[in-house]
């Protein structure tokens, strides 16, 4: 038999342990809503591959923490080292193509009925930091800064966003500012725009600069507790050299096709875009759904439109499966030329780049989420298809039995982890 | 390959705005004190403040919904990637932990004393074999045994600030943490207003004083038979918190018995005979929420346990 207690009063002893518990101080909890003194890490590595084209392996860190006084710094490192062949903008034709550097130092071939591609090489790094501050209850301002180098390019870009809260905080409103300065210095020197690979060299130029200045207006309204929706328009302004010096064009025989000689590229000296990018997440029990939907013109003729889909769908202890899909058409910029014809007027802009053409490219993708060892894994696999006109209507006589558009398919994979320390 | 910067909204502060955009402001009927909701910790949360100015009730709403949300965030066993998950999957690893957290598992520590080992923060692991809505079936005793094994503060290595879990077990602070929300944002809230407040985050709740009137706000006492409908009456609360254990919908009928969903943390098995509810008045919520729960579990010798306290309580059989 049990002997049966009498219950004793815990009360005073449970007051006082409550009156410890409670006896924090307040600001230093109250602040904030992230942990303090906590970096947060997002971690990942990227491995694009075109297959017989161009392969890039890129390792990222986002680390972000909440600093002293409440404000958001967040620090970004990336590293791109690209390898393979990139299409130079000569098109496939009945004879081997040899191609020259512009200073002379090295030499390439492509055979017959071969897309002409040139070695690419080149390492990337960047760092970028921005740095989020609560100006008054009901706005945010985040500044921002960046710097990316690689052999023959130097980047410098500077940004400022403004948030503010209206609307009883259903409404945000955002404007923001961005400036860009780049550097160009092509290895083996500038190219003289427009001029035939076969002209005598008339010395080729050194360093070329661009600016950018990127306007952004936006609003994000809470539609219902589970529901989102975002507009941002961004107009965009680049000035300077924005041909691509690597890129040249075939100058084919007007009857039979047969290349004669190749022009380097040129384009406009500016570039004014307009960009409207509209998304929408919304919460199911669990799931959640992210539609979003993209157009882009600019005044080299390019209207674009992108179509992005993803389902979350969470299976239970955390893990997840998202499918992605992405539609994304657009049309050739006015100058796009899948080469020129000899003997005709010499346009004063043109170039080749398949990425002014005319495509279609459409990318599927699978994510898998999951809790590991404190912290979130996730890896990506997604397939990109792009294509173009491989045999347009105005190809020429040997033009008409080559691909002019070869079809572009890339494979991705992206390893992530989030956690914090 | 050039990229330009390019300016975007990003999804963090979406989330952000989510939980910021859910608090509703509105006059009460009869426009003599604002009400403000929102949600956190799974449970609806009010508050009745009697300022004058919107602003004033705006920014003293803001500063409980963050607060609230603030510990929701860091506490829920629920949320990935904040110190309660990291504990639980540390798989037997030390975890350092912060000062608030220190003094919140100190605390922990002494209710498991105080209530000779009945209140367990590492109890939670029965939720995997216990479910408590209708048609949810009746666990085998076996499985009810495998997870006892996984439970016992005394398991765990606690010296401040480091932390210690066998691998499989869990920490939950939920317990705990709607109470703990409520006090300190009573102490939040007292900062920085003179005005008479109630705070109520599901049903837990702190008045810090009489209305400008001089009269006690009035809280209704739910009937657990028709919870949310049906009030069994109500009382005038002047000052002080009230908290309740107990929910007359979650239970669980099994060869005649009825199992509420207190569960025991040494027997793996519901209390039985417990009363459906026990609201309890204190000087601080956790005080209160704590004595209920530690009453509950007392089974049918919770009313004497009750009396002992000399506090005041509501209790429903």
């Amino acid at each position: 038999m049990q002997l049966k207690r009498h219950p004793q009063s815990i009360r005073a002893a449970l007051a006082a342990a409550t009156c410890t518990v409670l006896a924090q101080p307040l600001e230093a909890t109250a602040q904030t809503a992230s942990d303090e003194g906590t970096w947060d890490i997002q971690s990942g590595i990227l491995f694009y591959d075109e297959g017989d084209r161009i392969q890039v392996i890129e390792p990222v860190v986002d680390a972000s923490k909440t600093l002293e006084d409440g404000s958001l710094l967040t620090l970004r490192a990336v590293v791109d080292t690209v390898t393979g062949a990139s299409p130079n903008g000569a098109s496939a034709s009945d004879t081997v193509q040899t191609f020259t550097s512009p200073s002379g130092n090295s030499t390439y071939t492509a055979a017959i009925g071969e897309t002409p591609m040139r070695n690419v090489e080149d390492v990337r790094v960047a760092f970028s930091g921005e740095w989020e501050k609560e100006l008054t209850r009901m706005v945010r301002n985040t500044l921002g800064g960046g710097i990316s180098n690689e052999t023959d390019f130097l980047s410098l870009s500077i940004s400022d966003t403004i948030k503010l809260d209206v609307n009883n905080r259903q409404t945000t409103l955002a404007a923001g500012l961005g400036l860009t300065l780049d550097n160009v210095s092509p290895s083996g020197g500038t190219p003289v725009e427009m001029q035939l690979l076969s002209a005598p060299s008339s010395g080729v130029g050194g360093d070329e600069t661009k600016n950018s200045v990127e306007l952004m207006l936006g609003v994000t309204q809470i539609l219902s507790p589970r529901t989102l929706t975002q507009l941002n328009y961004t107009m965009s302004h680049s000035s300077g050299y924005l041909t691509d010096p690597y890129k040249i064009l075939s100058v084919v025989d007007g009857t039979s096709g047969s290349t004669l000689d190749y022009r380097y590229e040129k384009r406009p000296d500016s570039r004014t875009s307009n960009i409207l990018n509209w998304r929408l997440n919304h919460q199911l029990n669990e799931d959640v759904i992210y539609l979003g939907y993209r157009y882009f013109t600019d005044d080299w003729g390019i209207n674009a439109h992108t179509v992005d889909l993803k389902y979350r769908s969470e299976l239970g202890n955390g893990l997840y499966l998202q499918p992605h899909l992405r539609l994304y058409q657009q049309s050739a910029a006015d100058f796009y030329h899948h080469s020129l014809v000899a003997g005709t007027t010499v346009p004063e802009n043109a170039s080749a780049d398949l990425r002014l053409a005319e495509m279609d490219s459409t990318t599927i993708g699978l994510k898998l989420g999951m809790p590991l060892a404190g912290g979130d894994f996730t890896v990506r696999i997604e397939h990109m298809t792009q294509e173009g006109e491989s045999s347009p209507a105005n190809a020429i006589g040997v033009q008409q039995n080559y691909d002019l558009y070869p079809t572009l398919d890339a494979n991705i994979i992206q390893f992530g982890y989030h956690f914090e320390f | 390959m050039p990229t330009s910067s390019s300016l975007v909204i990003t999804s963090s502060s979406d989330a952000t705005a989510l939980a910021v955009a859910q608090r509703e402001l509105k006059a009460a009927p009869g426009g003599d004190y604002w009400v403000g909701r929102f949600a956190a910790m799974a449970s609806p949360c009010e508050l009745l403040l009697e300022v004058s100015a919107r602003n004033e009730a705006q920014r003293l709403l803001d500063i409980a919904a963050d607060e609230a949300q603030r510990i929701e965030k860091k506490y829920s066993r629920y949320r990935k990637a904040n110190l309660i998950h990291r504990i639980n999957h540390a798989e037997g690893a030390r975890v350092e932990v912060d000062e608030e957290t220190t003094r919140l598992l100190d605390y922990a520590d002494q209710l498991y004393r105080l209530s000779e080992g009945l209140f367990d923060i590492t109890a939670g692991v029965l939720r995997r074999v216990w479910h408590f809505e209708a048609g949810a079936p009746f666990p085998e005793a076996s499985e009810v045994v495998q997870c006892l094994q996984h439970i016992g503060w005394q398991k765990v290595r606690w010296k401040a600030p480091h932390i210690t879990l066998p691998a499989g077990m869990e920490l939950d602070l939920g317990g705990i943490g709607k109470e703990y929300a409520v006090d300190r944002t009573a102490a939040l809230l007292a900062a920085e207003t003179d005005s008479s407040f109630v705070i109520n985050f599901g049903g837990d709740l702190f008045i810090n004083k009489p209305r400008r009137d001089g009269n006690p706000w009035q809280v209704a006492v739910d009937d657990p038979d028709a919870s949310g409908r049906h009030h069994v009456g109500a009382v005038g609360i002047s000052s002080g918190a009230l908290a309740t254990s107990g929910d007359a919908r979650r239970h669980l009928l099994h060869n005649g018995r009825r199992y509420g969903h207190i569960l025991n943390p040494q027997t793996g098995w519901p209390v039985e005979n417990a009363p459906r509810s026990i609201t309890i008045h204190a000087g601080s919520c956790m005080e209160a929420g704590m004595l209920a729960t530690i009453a509950m579990l007392q089974g049918a010798a919770a009313e004497e346990f009750l009396q002992a306290q000399g506090l005041p309580y509501w209790l429903i059989d």
